[in-house]
């Protein structure tokens, strides 16, 4: 048996997991739950519970990791850093990120932003609602939270996509190299002319809470940790926004359900980030010999942490794999876990459960799945549906 | 060393030896007790720690902080004049027996 499950780690490829990592994460769960899987270069942690486990002794699983491509992209990002020195670089940009600030400050400015993009496409009856609407919601979204009030939304989403390309070029491609490089460098003049005008007005934004913390943030801290909010704050409430529209259009009783009680979208929400988990996969490295759901990890060990997999496992959530917003097991790891747990968690809740979604469900009538083309999905370090073209009754 | 009381939905009750210094919360997560989940490991920002704490235990807590008021308003169950973060409420010896009332859900 042993050696059945050696041969079965080795036969995994990368692009298996692309198309349908699922499948892949439960003989992982069943028969290994923490792997070394060589096509990842990792040590895959699929279960539920050592993914909680690993999350709350950060002491043991550190988020340094060494040689990290998102280093090298980004600079050290407080998410590569550990205890105090990360607790600092967090503590100056939360306030700008939480619920209240949320609520007085962002959501109506969500509304706003989701409204103009409506009224644009409108008339046409039809639309790619990825391209046309997720991706864009959330790109402007996040240069006004951020107080990147000079960017264009179409930059952001470049750069975000570049710099990720980057923080995954493990095949060392030079052209990638040279996207994120000139991505990054575009962040750092946009946020020096940030800085340089927010000093002069400050805002509620994340940039101006850096400077105003009783501990300010560097430029170069400001600099690195923009990389980080771009990089990750963008494809994620993205994903999210196309994979529950995706799931509802194809789950009509539960859309008769929350358009009766557009108050349940923040089930929709909760069940969308279990179901697919955008970030499926983050980097976790040991500080110490030490055992994990039953193999014996050496210091130093490189793991993968497979969110996407435990929002699957059939031990924590009855039928996983369904999407179900009636659920009773509600506690997935979608944003994480312990000291980095999603910063931007309640910004993504209202952006999208209370904005983007009741918003498109009211004003669209009719919306239906377009039988143009189908709907594709794909991606396991970060997965969700690519294209949702859909129609309407203008 | 202070005890503290965790009661379930269903009644069923879970005592605890928690050492001063250690929050509720902690010593809940430490002997994995169900029903407090602490996403964001107590730094007040997940209020997936909520609990309910009855006069006149209330009484004896610190007040409510800010940070702590703001998350309480985000809890999955209906928020009552007794809810509490478990991440906010750190043992002393004033609190031995403390019993805290678990939710329905903490998402
Ligand atoms: C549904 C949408 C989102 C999901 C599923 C998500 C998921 C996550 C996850 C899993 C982590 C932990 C990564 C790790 O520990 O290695 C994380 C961290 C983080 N997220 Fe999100 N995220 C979302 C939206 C956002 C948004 C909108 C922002 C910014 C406005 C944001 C900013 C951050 C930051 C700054 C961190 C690092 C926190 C730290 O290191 O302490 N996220 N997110
Ligand atoms: S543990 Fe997250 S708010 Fe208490």
């Amino acid at each position: 048996m042993a050696q059945t499950i050696e041969d079965f780690t080795s036969t995994i490829h990368l692009q298996d997991l692309w198309e349908d990592p699922y499948p892949i994460y439960r003989q992982l769960r069943h028969h290994r739950p923490v792997a070394w899987v060589p096509a990842a270069n990792r040590y895959l942690v699929t279960r539920y519970r050592d993914v909680v486990h690993l999350e709350r002794h950060p002491e043991i699983f550190s988020a340094a990791e060494q040689d990290s491509l998102m280093i090298r992209v980004m600079g050290r990002t407080m998410l590569r850093k550990d205890g105090a020195a990360h607790l600092r670089e967090r503590k100056a940009a939360e306030p700008a990120l939480r619920p209240r600030a949320v609520r007085e400050y962002w959501t109506p400015i969500f509304r706003k932003i989701a409204d103009e993009l409506i009224d644009g496409f409108y008339e046409r009856g039809e639309a790619d609602l990825f391209t046309d609407f997720a991706g864009p919601m959330a790109a402007r979204s996040l240069a006004v939270v951020l107080g990147l009030h000079d960017v264009a939304p179409q930059d952001l989403q470049t750069w975000s996509q570049a710099m990720m390309d980057g923080t995954g070029n493990y095949g060392d491609d030079p052209a990638v190299w040279q996207r994120s490089d000139a991505a990054a460098g575009a962040v750092d003049e946009a946020v020096d002319a940030a800085i340089a005008s927010l000093r002069s007005a400050p805002d509620e934004s994340v940039i101006s809470a850096m400077l105003r913390a009783d501990d300010p943030l560097t430029p170069e801290e400001i600099r690195s940790n923009i990389k980080l909010f771009i990089g990750g704050g963008l494809n994620e409430p993205r994903d999210v926004t196309a994979v529950a529209s995706y799931a509802l259009l194809t789950h009509p009783e539960q859309r008769t359900l929350v358009t009766a009680d557009p108050a349940r979208f923040k089930d929709v929400f909760e069940e969308s980030a279990r179901w697919i988990a955008p970030i499926g996969m983050y980097p976790r490295q040991t500080t110490a010999e030490v055992e994990l759901g039953g193999t014996l990890l050496p210091a130093g060990a490189r793991l993968g942490v497979m969110l996407g997999s435990a929002n699957r496992d059939e031990t924590a959530f009855a039928d996983p794999d369904a999407f179900d917003i009636n659920r009773r097991d509600r506690a997935h790891v979608a944003f994480g876990g312990g000291p980095h747990f999603c910063l931007g968690s309640w910004t993504a809740r209202a952006q999208v459960g209370q904005v983007s979604l009741p918003t498109l469900f009211r004003r669209l009538r009719g919306l239906r799945l377009s039988d143009s083309e189908p709907v594709r999905l794909g991606g396991w370090v970060f997965r969700g549906v690519l294209n949702l073209p859909v129609r309407w009754e203008p | 060393m202070p005890k503290v009381v965790y009661v379930h939905p269903d009644g069923s009750q879970d005592r605890l030896d928690v050492p001063e210094g250690t929050s509720v919360m902690q010593a809940a997560v430490a002997q994995g007790i169900v029903g407090i989940v602490a996403e964001c490991g107590g730094s007040a920002m997940c209020a997936t720690c909520h609990v309910y704490v009855d006069p006149p235990d209330a009484e004896s807590l610190p007040a409510v902080g800010a940070d702590e008021d703001e998350m309480l308003d985000c809890t999955a169950c209906p928020r009552e004049p007794g809810s509490r973060l478990s991440c906010r409420i750190v043992l002393t010896a004033d609190l031995d027996g403390l019993t805290v009332r678990l939710p329905e859900k903490q998402r």
